[in-house]
């Protein structure tokens, strides 16, 4: 037996190195740009290492763009959230008569490409004199629900409805069964739902532009710009490294809870 | 269920969504009309249609060029991974924390990075030598750069999706494959992958809508002309001519007709999406 | 509960209330700016802000306007406010949305304008119009001019005053061009005898536009290209430009199978070493860039025999602004002779004046004698030696769509 699983273990040690190579790969380059002064082709390696870059992204507004990023990220989390457990409640706990409606309803936003929703919307709103950042986070409360909706819809599948009955019966009114008994049960995939969204907001460059008006400049607009046409590699590298970061050590931060979580788990509710 | 338990619902959420998506939609269709001009008169005309048409064949080509490649691919190797991750050992905790990684990366981030190694002037390009053997993926005549930064993020989506459908339950079914006496390769196609099908291609389905949809992949990584319908949308969309906004508009409603029909097949499919209803008996 | 019909109903009127009411007209007409005396306009301009919207990726010119301009400015009572943008078309477009939306506050103050952006506004009635002639500071501008007097052919009438003049530039390195063309035809014919070294921006990006109007004066030769936009014209002219560049461009960098994106992709190919030339309309940042090590130190400007486009940029107020009075102030400040001769040097900026130093005083005309010059940018004169005049506006749009349809896209 253990013959034959030697070389099994080696192809699938090799296919396991393969497979962090094609993952990791992409983002070699930005981390070896963003700490080099100068690199010029055709070298390999860089020929002056420095942080250089760090100043010239500070200098173009960088750490403004980050925290306006971190306000839409949470804006669209904290209205995008709610919007989307209510959804997922009535589709989990099939509370709706039109299930296909309300799945359908909640698909288009995932459907229609960005460009065309925002397009249409700057033309409108600009006309009415609504402030870009409020256009801005509705449409991309508008494509969070979806995500919200689908995380909660399948924790609600898994959560009985009889845990809120029962609350009602033992006196809780309506809205305390839900705060207090049911929505604590789901907090992992709550947690989830809050993540995905605020990732929407956070990652979302399309919306942002064009509905903004090129005036909201949060960190992906900035990259995109600087990777366009600044023809400073390492700033471009910096700002790069800095809007990906965030996102990330969150996504790992939420992995890590929910390990622990699961290895205390209970039956009821749990989430990934 | 039971009548006390109402509350309000998805009604909040759904009228959001058809408030803003469905203004949107109706005012980009005016637009491409005429009806919302830049500056002057609304006049009804076809003109945008008219003054894009050559641009919207190649766009929908285009589009489609990179779309369907890059959902390909990213079906293809989202599977592998899923199939590492899943089938525990060393790589499995890595793999899954790599994939995890990936998804977070916002894609403007992973076309910079992408271009960074690709390009010209990038890190492959530097490793294979200077002699001008690396071939233009970046900006070049077919959307290579393009296809692989969506095949690459996507991937890590249909992974760690297909993990999340076909892993409760997974080490059973391997263990009665087992026990039927499957060797190794044949519990991987004829257990894994039927099993996890529906979840690559649900998968797949929302990376394909997304890939027509995508606009900043290709603007950073692809070439000047020609250009898939988001990038042409949104490039006439800022001219000042008068006849651009219009044409931007048709460009546009076109990428969303592409997309519908691309999604048609998921949506005829919504009788049964059970996953979503929140069947307990469904693959949650 | 998902929402019964009535209020999907109601949400639907809504949507159509909302579409209906942003499909209004904006109001026709120009607006002409009241005759005043200037030391009323001086006035009337203490304490406002005036916004200025300029193109962002120049860092020299961002630092000129943020610690020359304004300070200067906020001597005479008025704060200056650079708002950076990406293009000027986002200028004009919110220009446009905001007269559109008879928006009387508007946002937008001066603009740094020209060409396709100003004729725009024209067509959109959105500049103010008749006060540039009227500035204390235009004394020193020759009127007859024509780079000063039409914007790319659209006449100016007082709707913007000139900033700066601009002239195409050809730029290489001597070490790799022993033997540089003299001509811009022959600039044509030595990319075909150096196969992969030569290589220009895709149209619509601004310079590589300009180049496609540089070569359609060098391919035309002898006949006339009319500066007015005439489909008779374009019928004749531009199908031998759209057949040489073809020929052009399998000698090209990559074939010609793609062109750099815009001109920052194209410096830095020269840059790296893959293409022996570039070209500017701003060849004031060469000094700067050689001095800095980005580009080779034996990096030389060409002089075409056969002149290169020139063209004059300006700025404008529009008729929306609430700050007219404080921007007609910086303008006339930025055209006085001490903040022309601050930004034409090659240290600060290095923007050549629209000035004439003839009408000016022998002071003021002694400041751009002054001026240091720099080894590798000739003087202006000789730059604009045998100038062309820019193409009218109505020209860039059929040539930027002709070369995508007829170059780029047929191989």
């Amino acid at each position: 037996m253990s013959g034959r699983r030697g070389p099994a273990r080696l192809g699938r040690g090799a296919l396991g190195a393969l497979a962090l190579l094609w993952l990791a790969l992409p983002l070699l380059p930005v981390v070896v740009w963003a700490f080099s002064d100068r690199w010029a082709f055709p070298a390999v390696a860089p020929q002056d290492w420095g942080i250089g870059g760090w100043g010239a992204a500070a200098d173009a507004g960088l750490p403004q763009a980050l925290l306006r990023s971190l306000g839409l990220g949470l804006a669209v989390a904290a209205v995008a959230t709610p919007l989307g457990l209510m959804a997922g409640r009535s589709l989990g706990w099939r509370l709706t008569r039109w299930p296909r409606l309300v799945v359908a309803m909640l698909l288009l936003p995932l459907l229609l490409p960005p460009v065309a929703v925002s397009m249409g919307l700057d033309v409108v709103l600009i006309r009415l004199g609504l402030p870009e950042l409020l256009a801005v986070v509705l449409l991309l409360v508008v494509v969070a629900v979806p995500y919200c909706a689908y995380t909660s819809a399948a924790a609600y599948a898994r959560t009985p409805p009889a845990l809120e009955e029962q609350a009602r019966a033992l006196g809780a009114s309506a809205r305390q069964a839900r705060l207090r008994v049911v929505l604590p049960a789901m907090r992992g995939s709550i947690v989830v739902a809050a993540l995905l969204a605020f990732l929407v907001g956070w990652s979302d460059y399309v919306v942002t532009l064009l509905v903004g008006g090129g005036r909201l400049v949060t960190g992906p607009v900035l990259l995109g710009s600087a990777a366009a046409g600044s023809g400073n590699d390492a700033a471009v590298a910096v700002t790069a490294l800095a809007t990906v970061t965030p996102p990330v050590l969150l996504v790992l931060l939420v992995l890590g809870l929910g390990r622990t979580r699961r290895s205390t788990a209970t039956p009821v509710g749990e989430a990934s | 269920m039971t009548s006390r338990m109402r509350g309000s619902g998805a009604a909040p959420g759904i009228v959001t969504i058809t408030l803003v998506a469905g203004t949107g939609m109706v005012a980009v269709v005016t637009t491409s009309l005429g009806l919302m001009p830049l500056y002057g008169e609304p006049v009804l005309s076809t003109d945008g249609w008219r003054a894009a048409a050559p641009d919207l064949a190649l766009g929908i080509r285009e589009s489609l060029l990179i779309a369907v490649p890059a959902t390909l691919l990213s079906a293809v190797v989202g599977l592998l991974l899923a199939g590492l991750v899943l089938g525990g050992g060393g790589a499995s905790r890595p793999v899954r924390v790599a994939c995890l990684v990936v998804l977070a990366v916002p894609h403007v981030v992973g076309a910079t990075a992408v271009g960074q190694l690709l390009s010209d002037g990038g890190l492959g390009a530097r490793l294979a030598g200077s002699d001008g053997s690396w071939p233009p993926m970046v900006g070049g005549p077919w959307p290579a750069a393009t296809v692989l930064e969506l095949a690459w993020k996507e991937s890590a989506f249909v992974a760690l999706l297909v993990v999340a459908a076909v892993g409760p339950g997974h080490r059973q079914r391997m263990e009665v494959a087992a026990g039927l006496g499957a060797r190794p390769w044949q519990r991987a196609t004829r257990v894994l992958v039927p099993t996890a099908l529906p979840a690559v291609g649900a998968a797949s389905l929302v990376t394909l809508v997304y890939a027509l949809g995508s606009y900043e992949v290709a603007a950073l990584l692809g070439r000047a002309a020609p250009e898939p319908l988001p990038v042409l949308a949104f490039r006439l969309f800022g001219s000042i001519e008068l006849t651009d906004r219009p044409a931007a508009a048709a460009a546009a409603v076109t990428g969303s007709v592409l997309a519908l029909v691309a999604a048609s097949p998921a949506l005829a499919a919504l009788p049964r999406l059970r996953l979503l209803a929140g069947d307990p008996r469904g693959h949650a | 509960m998902t929402p019964r019909p009535r209020t999907v109903a109601a949400a639907a009127l809504a949507v159509g209330a909302l579409l209906i009411t942003s499909c209004a007209a904006p109001e026709p007409g120009g607006t002409m700016a009241a005759e005043r005396p200037w030391d009323e306009v001086v006035e009337d301009a203490q304490g406002q802000t005036v916004d200025l919207w300029m193109y962002g990726g120049d860092e020299r010119g961002n630092a000129y306007v943020d610690d020359v301009l304004a300070p200067a400015v906020a001597a005479l009572g008025v704060t200056l406010r650079r708002v950076p943008v990406a293009d000027t078309r986002e200028a004009v477009q919110r220009v446009l949305a905001e007269r559109a939306g008879g928006e009387q506050d508007g946002s937008v103050d001066l603009v740094w304008v020209n060409g396709d952006n100003f004729a725009t506004g024209q067509e959109a009635a959105a500049w103010l119009c008749g006060w540039s002639d009227d500035l204390p500071a235009m004394a020193g501008v020759d009127p007859a001019d024509p780079l000063v007097a039409e914007d790319f052919g659209v006449p100016v009438e007082g709707c913007e005053a000139p900033w700066h003049k601009a002239q195409f530039t050809l730029v290489y390195d001597a070490a790799r061009v022993p033997d540089p063309p003299t001509t811009v035809n022959g600039l044509l014919d030595w990319a075909e005898d150096n196969p992969g070294r030569f290589t220009y921006p895709a149209p619509p990006d601004f310079t590589g536009s300009a180049f496609v109007r540089q070569a359609l004066y060098a391919v035309s030769g002898d006949r006339e290209v009319p500066a007015a936009f005439d489909d008779g014209a374009l019928d004749e002219l531009a199908p031998p430009l759209w057949e040489r560049l073809r020929k052009l461009a399998p000698s090209l960098w990559r074939e010609g199978r793609t062109y750099p994106r815009d001109q920052v992709a194209l410096d830095r190919l020269y840059a790296d070493g893959q293409v022996d030339l570039t070209m500017t309309y701003g060849p004031a940042t060469l000094t700067g860039l050689v001095d800095d090590g980005t580009f080779p130190a034996t990096t030389r400007v060409l002089v075409p025999e056969d002149g290169t486009i020139g063209n004059a940029s300006f700025l404008a107020v529009p008729a929306g602004s609430p700050d007219q009075a404080g921007a007609m102030v910086v303008v006339d400040l930025a055209l006085s002779p001490e903040q022309q001769a601050a930004k034409a040097d090659p240290a600060t900026w290095g923007q050549f004046t629209v000035l004439d130093t003839d009408r000016l005083d022998p002071a003021d005309a002694r400041l751009f004698e002054q001026l240091p010059g720099s080894d590798i940018v000739p003087a202006y004169d000789v730059l604009a030696r045998d100038a062309r005049p820019e193409l009218s506006s109505d020209w860039v749009s059929p040539l930027d769509e002709g070369w995508r349809r007829e170059v780029l896209g047929r191989r």
